[in-house]
């Protein structure tokens, strides 16, 4: 059997939990976070790195899983949307995407989520212009972006009064 | 597994749907259990905007009703995906359907006018203590002074439109015939706003498609075939695409919408690209007739003009 066609194990840290799965080296990083890791707060949109329905954050840094071999994420650490969701309480973005109306149908939200939290994370004061940018890679066909933008600068004001 | 607090009222509403053009709601009304778990395999269809049509139908809360997650293995079939007029049609049958129970509950004695949300619990309560689970059933009807002939195509189609109006402004780099849309009015009448954020949230979601439609989403035919079905090669807008939408809500209450309510399902996505195309023109001079206006179309246009 040929390299590629031989599973591997990957180990890496997803959500602050080392995890070790076994997938095919080129096998798509979105299917085995859905699949083996069971995971499946992020969406496939378009499976071709164009829609960001599938961002994730690996080592920092906001990718499309659905480019990302799973060989390369052997020793990452990845956050999926789960990895909002085991604290006492919402992230400030995802407080203010419920009560700005930023999610509809809310196949896009995960990934904006993840984008608008991996934005903050590196400016905490960003310009409307600057989240248009930080969320330019991920479509939305319901909302238009308009309550998205409203949800990032609400987050943006809640979070400079917490502590 | 939660316990209800006494006072909450759970209002389960099945959609069936036995014929096309005829909608059923049941609404079940039952009190809460103390120390047991309320059934709640019972689903509803209703979203946000149910709840408070049926809300303020009853004068409860919001957080006096709950909505159950719909199911499609328990909802039966309820026909085709649509949503154009769903606030309108659904959302009447829901504030019906929430009166008609007020008015058991009225008739059997166990709720006065000027009841407070404590009352209507303990009302439902003492009901369905005495004579078990309240429903009730109402049926779509279409309104008898409508006249519509299918055949000839001729008469009153609908009860009530809402109406809009929209203003794009556009700027036009008369080099690369690139447009961008700087600002966006939508202004539309619809008879009766049920939930701000989600009427404003659907017209700046179809408008930003209408930027689509009028600017970027060219699609390409070959032999029948659309050949440019992914998202690297048809073009959608994103965030960069798109103005801070400006959304103004007029309000004429439509006598057979809940609260007045009209639908707006689609309308958003109608006057855009027009709005946006006369923008253009107006910019350019060209004589807009199709859509989408892409640079390689706006340059020969342009050069129509000038030549």
């Amino acid at each position: 059997m040929p390299e590629a066609a031989r599973k591997i194990r990957v180990q890496c840290d997803i959500n602050g939990r080392v995890m070790s799965l076994e997938a095919h080296p080129m096998a798509r990083l979105l299917d085995v976070l859905r699949e083996q890791a069971g995971l499946t707060g992020t969406k496939e949109g378009c499976g071709e790195g164009e829609c960001g329905a599938c961002s994730i954050e690996m080592d920092g840094a906001l990718v499309n899983s659905c480019l990302i071999p799973a060989l390369q994420a052997d020793g990452a650490t990845i956050r999926t949307i789960e990895g909002f969701t085991h604290v006492v309480e919402l992230s400030a973005v995802q407080q203010a995407f419920l009560t700005h109306g930023g999610a509809q149908c809310g196949i896009c939200t995960p990934g904006m989520i993840l984008a608008a939290s991996n934005l903050l994370a590196r400016n905490p004061e960003p310009t409307e212009t600057e989240i248009r940018e930080a969320l330019s890679g991920n479509l939305c066909r319901c909302t238009g972006y308009t309550k998205i933008f409203e949800s990032v600068l609400e987050a943006c004001r809640t979070q400079r009064h917490r502590p | 597994m939660r316990e209800k607090s006494p006072g909450v009222v759970h209002v389960e509403l099945r959609l069936v749907e036995p014929g096309a053009q005829r909608r059923q709601q049941l609404a079940d009304a039952a009190a809460p259990r103390r120390g047991r778990e309320h059934d709640r395999r019972l689903v509803s269809v209703d979203d946000r905007r149910q709840l408070s049509v049926r809300a303020e139908a009853l004068g409860l809360d919001c957080e006096q009703i709950e909505i159950l997650q719909p199911d499609t293995s328990l909802v039966p079939n309820s026909g085709p995906t649509v949503a154009s007029r769903t606030t309108m049609i659904v959302g009447k049958l829901v504030e019906t359907a929430a009166l008609v129970i007020r008015k058991s509950l009225m008739d059997a004695g166990f709720l006065k006018q000027g009841y407070s949300a404590n009352d209507f619990a303990s009302a439902c309560r003492q009901y369905t203590d005495k004579f078990g689970a309240l429903q009730s059933l109402v049926k779509y009807q279409h309104p008898g002074d409508l006249h519509w002939d299918d055949g000839k195509y001729q008469g009153d189609a609908y009860g009530a439109y809402a109406w809009a109006v929209y203003v794009a402004e556009v700027s036009v780099d008369m080099r690369t015939a690139e447009v961008r849309v700087e600002d966006f009015v939508a202004v539309q009448e619809v008879g009766k706003v049920i939930n701000p954020i989600l009427a404003a949230g659907q017209i700046e979601g179809g408008v930003a498609q209408g930027i689509g439609f009028a600017l970027y989403e060219n699609v390409v035919w070959q032999e029948g075939r659309m050949v440019n079905g992914q998202m690297t090669n048809y073009i959608m807008p994103t965030s960069m695409d798109v103005p801070p939408i400006r959304v103004f809500f007029e309000e004429l209450p439509y006598a057979r919408g809940p609260a007045g309510a009209k639908g707006i399902g689609e309308l958003p996505l109608d006057g855009t690209a027009p709005a946006i195309a006369n923008a253009i023109a107006h910019a350019t001079g060209a004589d807009i007739r199709q859509i989408p206006v892409t640079p390689e179309k706006l340059m020969e246009m342009l050069e129509g003009v000038h030549a």
